[in-house]
């Protein structure tokens, strides 16, 4: 056991020797392996927290929604309908919803404004997300300035300001009292943004979905589980700026491997026959390449993973705010929950360890099998 | 002692550029002594020595050692393990333990320093790294080249390259020294050195056998055997089948 | 010091730190899950459907309540042109009919 220990170590030696005879070169294919990794595991663990807050923080989201469309785009829907709805067997309670998006040119922002079902905000105040807040430089007791659909200037005061932590669902939430709401967007009385449904069984979800649209042809009921998938198929590898990402990866790695698969240089294989002549065998110069490629891809995958983790956990991701946030002013700030997944991890590991050990290893066969008197020969 | 008996070398067999570089030797090489193989290139005496220090297997005929204790085949055949028919992986066992090399062209590592060139054949071994270490920094010593330890091989000067060789030839303390024209690239003085240095192995009860068309060499009064080669085959010197 | 000792050294440091982080997610997951439960129910009270991601465009920032043709809102070959566009799958309702 000791002797396998020692073996292997002093090929590790020899293995790091030879590595840095091309310091510089090593060096950087280390540093830009990592920094592909870095950038897979920040999404992969990103992804993954981000997936599992969504599940927790919307399960309590409304059973059902209710939106009316009109050629094909969302329109306010009537309040009238939702009596006739909440005679639909199964509806325990219908509760229209009344919100919408407000610009703010001033900071080039888009809030969200909701008028919440309990009337907890007072007329002519308004209760404020942290991200507003923040963005819009505002405390408590302070006027927050609105435009009317009429032209007019509309001044409400900042009554509270939500949690930080809750950043993630309402950071540009406005909270705004019914008749407010409704003099700011000129919103039609008796018309609500959708109907919100209360389904007792969750079972009766799909009837109840089915008469709705059987009944109402000009509506679009939006189930919870759909809701939810939504954000199950978020960020989805399959689509737009991430196939990209991957298959840039992809293509990094394939690079790298290439880089090493492309045969060996006359001087690699002299080299292999100076080592096979003096007493070397053929598993000791194949353990000599297989220790080459994966000190570096270990290394690499190592480094990329720790610092995506405290990239994404400690540093809430920051890499990533300038791609999602876009054109948007208003970016959630939010510690995410840290969430390890194995599998995609140990995905992540095969592709980043295996085809690259393997590309360095198997080029070298030939001449690692060569006879050993070869090097006497040249 | 080294036996061959009818040892033929074949390249390249069947193919258009076959070519035979050992034809039907027979020869002893003996124990503790200097055995100098002597002749012009192309003689066949650098292929000679690769078969008998294990490093190719003869395309026909035997390669018989004889009463040379090594850790690799631990049958103590009384009778001399036959290595021509060994796998390679006993092969290599006994060349590690039981020779040691040095190479026409020095054959060392570059981009390395000398100490990790000395200290290269025992890496597979799983040797203690440590006693390995000690024993290279001893044998450079000996050899005076012990300010050069850390320094890369391309910065030395052909004398000093040569002890790095025979260094690196002595470190896993085999039994047997194969030379394959040691002084080509050595002036007189320098080869007159080397010389020197096959005195105390010989000293040492090492047996050793250097191919070198050198009069310094196979004129030494150290030579206790010189056996005469021209194109693969012995003319004088060798014994009977 | 040998390069080997270097080496070990180094992926012994990874690996404890690989250790390290995943005993902190296990720590974080506790306190973690109690802040999130307060915003879970602010979001409960205020029916929230959507996460606040991003704020660029009404499809982007409720993709859930989102209809199929918000993206082309200019004209009917509109191409997408907020960038969290490209981030969010358009929402799953194109299995209609909750069979």
């Amino acid at each position: 056991m000791n002797r396998l220990y020692c073996r292997h170590r002093n090929i590790i030696d020899f293995a790091l020797s030879s590595l840095l005879r091309r310091t510089g070169k090593n060096v950087a294919l280390l540093v830009v392996y990592t920094l592909v990794v870095f950038a897979l595991a920040s999404v992969i663990f990103f992804v993954q927290a981000l997936k599992r807050e969504a599940a927790l923080l919307l399960k309590d989201a409304p059973d059902m929604v209710v939106q009316k469309l009109v050629a094909g785009r969302h329109d306010p829907i009537p309040v009238g309908y939702g009596a006739k709805i909440g005679a639909i067997r199964g509806v325990s309670g219908v509760h229209p919803r009344l919100w919408g998006y407000y610009y703010d040119p001033a900071v080039g922002a888009n809030y969200t404004l909701l008028v919440p079902d309990d009337r907890s905000v007072a007329p002519e105040a308004v209760v404020i997300g942290s991200g507003v807040a923040r963005t819009r430089r505002l405390s408590e007791g302070d006027f927050m300035t609105f435009r009317s659909y009429d032209g007019k200037t509309v001044m409400l005061q900042v009554a509270r300001i939500l949690p930080a932590e809750s950043e993630l669902v309402a950071a540009d939430l406005v909270l705004i009292g019914e008749n407010d709401f409704r003099a700011l967007f000129a919103f039609p009385d008796g018309m609500a943004t959708d109907l919100a449904l209360t389904v007792r069984n969750p079972l009766e979800l799909a009837t109840v979905a089915a008469k709705i649209a059987d009944q109402f042809p000009d509506t679009r009921p939006i189930l919870k589980s759909e809701m939810l998938r939504t954000y199950d198929s978020i960020f989805d590898w399959r689509g737009g700026v991430m196939v990209v990402m991957l298959g840039v990866a992809l293509l990094a790695f394939i690079i790298f491997a290439w880089d090493r698969a492309t045969g060996l240089s006359a001087e690699e294989r002299k080299e292999i026959g100076i080592l096979k002549s003096i007493g070397w065998e053929t598993g000791d110069v194949l353990l000599l390449r297989f220790w080459e490629g994966a000190i570096v891809s270990l290394s690499a995958f190592f480094f990329g993973v720790i610092l995506a983790y405290c990239h994404v956990f400690f540093f809430s991701a920051s890499l990533f705010e300038h791609p999602l946030k876009g054109w948007g002013v208003l970016y959630p700030q939010f510690r995410l929950v840290p969430v390890v997944d194995p599998y995609q991890l140990a995905v992540l590991f095969f592709l980043t360890v295996v085809p690259y050990t393997v590309a360095t290893v198997i080029p070298s066969w030939r001449a690692a099998t060569a006879e050993p008197d070869a090097a006497m020969r040249s | 002692m080294i036996e061959l008996a009818r040892v033929t070398k074949r390249f390249n067999a069947g193919r258009a550029n076959e070519f035979t570089a050992v034809r039907d030797v027979s020869l002893t090489v003996a124990r503790g002594g200097v055995t100098v193989l002597k002749g012009p290139s192309g003689s066949g005496k650098t292929t000679l020595l690769t078969l008998i220090g294990c490093m190719s297997r003869p395309t026909s005929g035997r390669v018989v050692l004889r009463g040379i204790r090594t850790e690799a085949v631990p049958a103590a055949d009384g009778d001399g393990i036959e290595i021509s028919g060994l796998p390679e992986r006993f092969l290599t066992g006994i060349r590690r333990s039981t020779f040691g090399f040095i190479f026409q062209q020095f054959n060392l590592v570059r981009g390395i320093t000398v100490l990790e060139n000395v200290m290269l054949p025992a890496y597979p071994t799983g040797e203690a790294y440590g006693a390995v270490r000690t024993r290279a920094l001893d044998l450079l010593e000996r050899f005076g080249i012990t300010r050069h330890a850390s320094a890369r091989i391309d910065l030395l000067s052909g004398g000093e390259l040569q002890r790095v060789a025979i260094a690196r030839a002595l470190i896993n303390e085999p039994a047997v020294i194969i030379a394959d024209e040691p002084t080509a690239h050595l002036d007189s003085a320098l080869s007159r050195d080397f010389m020197a240095i096959v005195g105390s192995f010989k000293a040492a009860g090492r047996t050793i056998l250097i191919a070198s068309h050198d009069p310094i060499v196979f004129e030494s009064p150290l030579a206790d055997a010189v056996v005469e080669m021209r194109d693969g085959g012995v003319i004088h010197g060798g014994s009977a089948a | 010091m040998r390069k080997s000792t270097v080496f070990i050294a180094v992926t012994s440091v990874n690996l404890a730190l690989c250790a390290l982080l995943l005993l902190h997610a296990r720590l974080r997951r506790g306190e973690g899950e109690a802040a999130l439960a307060a915003s879970a129910a602010l979001a409960g009270r205020l029916q929230l459907t959507d996460l606040c991601l991003f704020t660029e465009a009404r499809y982007t920032r409720h993709p859930a309540m989102a209809d199929a043709n918000a993206p082309f809102q200019d004209h009917p070959l509109a191409l997408d042109h907020f960038p969290s566009g490209s981030l969010v799958s358009p929402p799953a309702f194109g299995v209609r009919r909750h069979e």
